[in-house]
């Protein structure tokens, strides 16, 4: 009973800490925090790491890890535009998305098939991605002004809400129905609960296993979109460190990293968490230790917090 | 054979040959090069004919457009000589450089190019000095000036400076400015931010700097930074960037913001991007040189150095003990005449 109350005392924390962040920005901001237009702004910051998070916290939820995201968002987007960019903005897209695909599934082949450690396998990718980018983009960035559709993307409104939030919003409410609502989630939160279990139980480990890395490279490749939509240009070093962004944001959300327990919601808030101390602390023109130091704390008060709860 | 070698050289004493290619006043102070104190001098004129010069580059390996662009000079300047036999080896981290270092000075090369990690280098580059490794440092000054026979740097300072009268002129010594830093607490920002706050000091507070944020050097955080600015500062004049890599985001949030009427902003570095942008006219003014252009020059004096011979324009029968590249403001009226450097 108590335990189950600590349990929904976590669950309400992290929302709690957003309301408090609002709450201070509003009274230190007013109406420049406080507003439908920063409000926005915030969800359009968050829309890249977030939407890459929603992909991690399937494969955190396996008791696996993704540290290449960052270094494919930037391969995946210099691919594209190196070699499809003249075919205009939807052959650029779907071979962003579709190399990101590809990187994940070599991931996915690593750790299920060859047995990889996850933190090795992806930490190679994470080194031979970004080499990737660099050698084709000759380490200099590929220019996408003339791709009218793509910069849309990155620019424009659709009944008032920008785009990049729209589909950030989209990508969380399906990674949320197909985590809790369909057999395959559960069959993902099995995995990671107990694979010797789930294997008795009759699902296919191995097949599960490599489905979350190619979901984490569709969410990284749907993000590649969102970043080259807003920087009109594909360069080889976006994405340093994103990878630690989305765990953190993850992690913070209260998806344990020893998988088998995950939450989409919480994932929502650890990114918009990280986002609005992004936001409120540039607002005020803090210095960025301050904020690099208040993460730390955040990062550690909330995995004391989960400690608790169960 | 080593004896005759000293000896040539021994008899090659440079005095400090400052190069300024341009004509800024305000010049950084630079302690004098103590020369004098050097050991032999590590050239190697005495080698057999024919023989190829072995030019050996170490450098960061690319972890931004600029670094990037080092490598791919120094490569593009050594292929257009038939008798340099080049190699290039790029390091993650300082300590990979000084173990790569450690390796390569055992293939004696006759010079040794080194854009080094960090001061940490020094001891590596001193020892191939002291083993008759010539060592020429491309932008980041050894702590001992006897672990490099040459400098050739940019001019942070300069850059900042130059960015700053520019901003002084432009805007009358008046208005909101907002300055994008590159990574927080290296030298290279610091400086980029003394040498503008020193430009626009004399307006007493005229320009007023009303958001300082590092974004580094990325156009990702450059893009993310500026978003939150502009909810921040209803009325910005101008943007100073670090970077014109990073730049690109900061275009990118101010453009998609709809704000581009509203301000200006200026780079540095000098990349291919930026001036197409500065040619084209808008919110792209100008960007202030920090060319990686410095990698084929350190790469040319490799060779002259190899070879016993100095800079050819100049009195000196030795190449100069240190360069340091102007700070040139790139514009719309003169932009022409950079592009073919652009990276």
């Amino acid at each position: 009973m108590t335990a189950r109350r600590a349990a929904r005392a976590q669950d309400i924390a992290l929302p709690l800490v957003v309301i408090a962040l609002v709450v201070a920005g509003t009274v230190l901001k007013g109406s420049v925090f406080f507003s439908t237009a920063n409000l926005w702004n915030v969800l359009v910051q968050a829309s890249v790491a977030g939407t890459i998070a929603v992909g991690m916290t399937f494969v955190i939820a396996t008791g696996g890890i993704d540290l290449a995201v960052g270094s494919v968002m930037a391969a995946a987007a210099i691919i594209g535009g190196h070699y499809f960019a003249t075919a205009g903005s939807a052959a650029f897209m779907l071979a962003t998305v579709t190399a990101a695909v590809a990187f994940g599934a070599i991931n996915g082949i690593a750790v299920a098939w060859l047995r990889i450690v996850p933190f090795v396998a992806t930490l190679a990718m994470l080194a031979a991605s970004r080499g990737i980018a660099h050698q084709i983009s000759h380490q200099t960035p590929v220019a996408l002004y003339g791709l009218e559709a793509l910069t849309r993307i990155g620019s424009q409104r659709v009944l008032g809400i920008p785009i990049p939030a729209i589909v950030f919003l989209i990508v969380v409410a399906l990674g949320w129905v197909v985590l809790n609502r369909t057999r395959y989630g559960r069959y993902v939160i099995a995995v990671g609960g107990n694979r010797e279990a789930a294997r008795i139980a009759g699902i296919r480990v191995r097949p599960i296993v490599f489905s979350v890395y190619v979901v984490v490279g569709l969410c990284t490749g749907i993000a590649s979109v969102l970043q080259t939509g807003q920087l009109a240009s594909a360069s080889p070093v976006v994405g340093l460190g994103l990878e630690l962004d989305a765990i953190a944001a993850v992690v913070i959300g209260g998806t344990s990293l020893a998988g088998g327990r995950c939450t989409i919601v919480g994932t929502f808030f650890g990114v918009i968490t990280f986002a609005l101390v992004f936001n409120l602390l540039t607002l005020e023109n803090v210095e960025s230790q301050v904020q690099q130091i208040l993460r730390g704390v955040i990062i550690l008060g909330a995995v004391v917090a989960q400690r608790r709860g169960h | 054979m080593i004896h005759f070698k000293r000896a040539v050289v021994n008899g090659l004493v440079l005095a400090l040959a400052v190069v300024h290619v341009g004509c800024r006043k305000e010049t950084p102070k630079e302690p004098p090069a103590p020369e004098a104190a050097k050991p032999a001098e590590p050239a190697t004129a005495g080698r057999p004919a024919g023989a190829k010069i072995k030019i050996a580059f170490s450098a960061p390996s690319a972890d931004h457009g600029w670094t990037g662009a080092i490598s791919v000079n120094a490569k593009k300047q050594a292929a257009k000589y038939d008798d340099v036999e080049f190699s290039l080896i790029q390091a993650a981290t300082a300590a990979d450089q000084v173990n790569q270092l450690n390796t390569i000075m055992m293939q004696k090369p006759d010079v040794l190019v080194i854009l080094p990690q960090d001061e940490t280098v020094t001891p590596a580059a001193l020892a191939a000095m002291k083993a008759g490794i010539a060592v020429i440092n491309v932008d980041r000054e050894f702590s001992d000036p006897g672990a490099q026979r040459a400098v050739i740097k940019g001019d942070n300072y300069g850059v900042g400076f130059q960015a700053g009268l520019y901003f002084a002129s432009e805007l009358k010594c008046k208005g909101n400015v907002v300055e994008i830093q590159g990574i927080a607490g290296i030298s290279v920002t610091n400086q980029r931010s003394k040498g503008f706050a020193d430009a626009i000091a004399p307006c007493k507070g005229g320009i007023k700097i009303v958001a300082q944020q590092p974004a580094d050097f990325a156009p990702d955080k450059g893009l993310s930074v500026m978003q939150n600015i502009l909810q921040a500062q209803p009325k910005i004049d101008a943007v100073y960037t670090h970077d014109d890599d990073m730049a690109q985001g900061v275009v990118q949030a101010i453009k998609n913001a709809n704000r581009d009427k509203e301000m200006w902003l200026t780079g540095v570095g000098g990349s291919r991007a930026a001036m197409d942008q500065i040619k084209q006219g808008g919110l792209y003014r100008a960007t202030f040189l920090y060319n990686p252009t410095m990698a084929a020059s350190a790469v040319a004096l490799a060779r002259l150095l190899a070879k016993g011979q100095g800079l050819s324009d100049l009195t000196e029968p030795v190449i100069p003990s240190l360069i340091v590249m102007q700070a040139q403001g790139v514009f719309k009226d003169n932009v022409d005449g950079f592009m073919a450097i652009g990276f």
